[in-house]
């Protein structure tokens, strides 16, 4: 292994994965296209977001995912979080995974807070019983006690991230997908999710990170896999991964 | 040290029918506390129509279709009816209306669709109190035919699920199916039995009658207050007919699935 990754079976195995999207996707088809025979859906307007890709992640591992913007990063987090299928290859998770990506995509504006925690914890897996037994911890990270009965749609776009994170960093699953998500939010409870990431990571939980931000990267991961046009260009120690890929992009400057 | 520890590991079947309540009560929930009305609506529906139907067909028009009383009749068609086309206009956005959630949340696939005939199905439960409010007011015979309820339910279920399997992932290809989809249960409304019986029709139209699958199961619902509405050779063509349905919506949804999630 080129990290120094801790023992015991990998929680997370993909296998020459790839995964190609239509370059044009407002491009709907019709149902003209549907009849009109198999030359005329053979898309040639596809590329591979990805392809090839074949590591392993084994429990406890943080691995950070480095790349530009349009390189696969997401669509890799993805494909581990299981939301989107791989066209060739397999990627396997033996292991419940809490995604934080589009946190508060599952929330109803129409439900109240309350509603909303139980409906999200639940669909991600969590039973009613250890719900009602972290309610109150997951408000209280939250910071939005008050709240507990408003309608989701009445809160302000922070608390409806922080109580998406609350949840989401609270289902108690062995893997961790963080993307981006944590972008928004003030300073002080961006800082109050880093420690959470690092409790966790404290936990034992294995962690993917998507950041262009180096500072976090080499705060939480140990690992990195540099992506490039799709391809995965170096698996290695963090600060590798961190250097190869500023070599590329970034080039020192002169002093 | 593990973090899957203390979490409660469930059967696949238990989760899937967890995840599967949490969605279809979501979905009531959500239209129960934004209208005023709430209940009133599932049954308002229904009862509107069927005053239409009731006026014209038997103070308008001399009417020799169906059964007395026709108001019965009329909704023991009618009932199943909102179920079914209310289920198969809402498959057309079983993925599209929930985009966000489909992107960010694994959950087993066909619940996406599968929830939309639950619910549907729970407002079909919920509108019965109608009928039987009809049946007494018009003294309506209930008979052991009865019993066949539950069947007809199944066979019902088992359709949705087929149609459900095929439209929901092909919108996301092709939207003109929404429309599609919409002009077909305008026609399928009066090709089924629901203002007129199956033996109404012209003796011609008796055999092929029995490929609409509905046909079979209304006549179900209908034997139990008119027995003689019973014809299990409809039966038996509905159920292979939602069968072969629910195989080839099984095999469009595992094809295409994983199309509409890049889609999405």
């Amino acid at each position: 292994m080129p990290a120094p990754a801790p023992a015991g079976a990998p929680v997370i195995s993909v296998r020459g994965a790839g995964i190609r999207f239509r370059r044009n996707r407002r491009g709907r088809r019709n149902f003209k296209d549907l009849f009109a025979g198999s030359s005329r859906r053979s898309r040639p307007g596809e590329f591979w977001a990805l392809r090839n890709v074949s590591f392993d992640a084994r429990p406890g591992e943080a691995i950070g995912v480095v790349g530009r913007n349009g390189q696969g990063k997401s669509t890799l987090l993805k494909l581990v979080a299981e939301v989107i299928l791989p066209d060739e290859g397999t990627v396997s998770v033996d292991a419940g995974v809490a995604p934080l990506i589009e946190i508060t995509g599952g929330f109803v504006n129409d439900l109240t807070v309350r509603d909303n925690v139980y409906l999200t914890a639940g669909l991600h897996g969590m039973a009613r019983a250890d719900i009602d037994a972290r309610f109150d911890e997951i408000i209280e990270f939250a910071e939005i006690a008050d709240f507990v009965d408003t309608p989701y749609k009445h809160l302000s776009s922070g608390m409806k991230v922080r109580i998406a994170f609350s949840v989401i960093s609270r289902l108690e699953e062995p893997v961790m997908l963080v993307d981006e998500v944590l972008a928004v939010g003030d300073r002080a409870f961006r800082e109050k999710c880093y420690q959470r990431i690092e409790e966790l990571l404290a936990g034992g939980r294995t962690l993917f990170f998507v950041s262009h931000n180096e500072k976090d990267l080499r705060r939480f991961c140990t690992r990195g896999l540099y992506l490039d046009k799709g391809a995965l260009v170096l698996d290695g120690p963090i600060a590798d991964v961190l250097g190869a890929y500023n070599a590329d992009y970034h080039p020192p400057k002169p002093k | 040290m593990a973090g899957s520890a203390g979490a409660v590991q469930r059967s696949e079947a238990s989760r899937y029918r967890h995840v599967l309540w949490l969605l279809t009560t979501r979905d009531l929930k959500v239209r129960y506390s934004t209208s005023a009305l709430g209940y009133l609506w599932s049954i308002l529906d229904p009862l509107v129509m069927s005053g239409i139907y009731w006026f014209v067909f038997t103070q308008v028009v001399k009417r020799d279709i169906g059964e007395d009383p026709y108001i019965v009749f009329l909704l023991c068609g009618l009932l199943p009816w909102m179920w079914f086309s209310g289920a198969a206009s809402d498959a057309t956005r079983a993925f599209l209306s929930e985009a966000k959630l489909v992107r960010s949340t694994k959950i087993p696939r066909t619940i996406w669709v599968f929830r939309l005939i639950a619910a549907k199905g729970f407002e079909f439960l919920a509108s019965l109190p109608v009928l039987a409010f009809f049946a007494i007011a018009f003294g309506a015979q209930l008979n052991l035919n009865v019993l066949l309820w539950p069947l007809a339910f199944v066979l019902q279920t088992i359709l949705l699920m087929g149609v459900g399997l095929v439209v929901a992932p092909l919108v996301v290809f092709f939207r003109d199916l929404e429309r599609a989809v919409k002009l077909v249960l305008r026609f399928l409304f009066y090709a089924s039995p629901i203002v007129y019986a199956s033996s109404n029709l012209p003796p011609a139209f008796h055999f092929w009658a029995a490929f609409n699958p509905l046909s079979g199961i209304f006549s179900l619902y209908r034997a139990a207050f008119f027995a003689e509405q019973l014809d299990w050779f409809y039966v038996v063509v509905s159920a292979g007919m939602a069968l072969v349905l629910l195989g080839v919506g099984l095999v469009v949804f595992r094809r295409s699935i994983r199309a509409v999630l890049k889609e999405i």
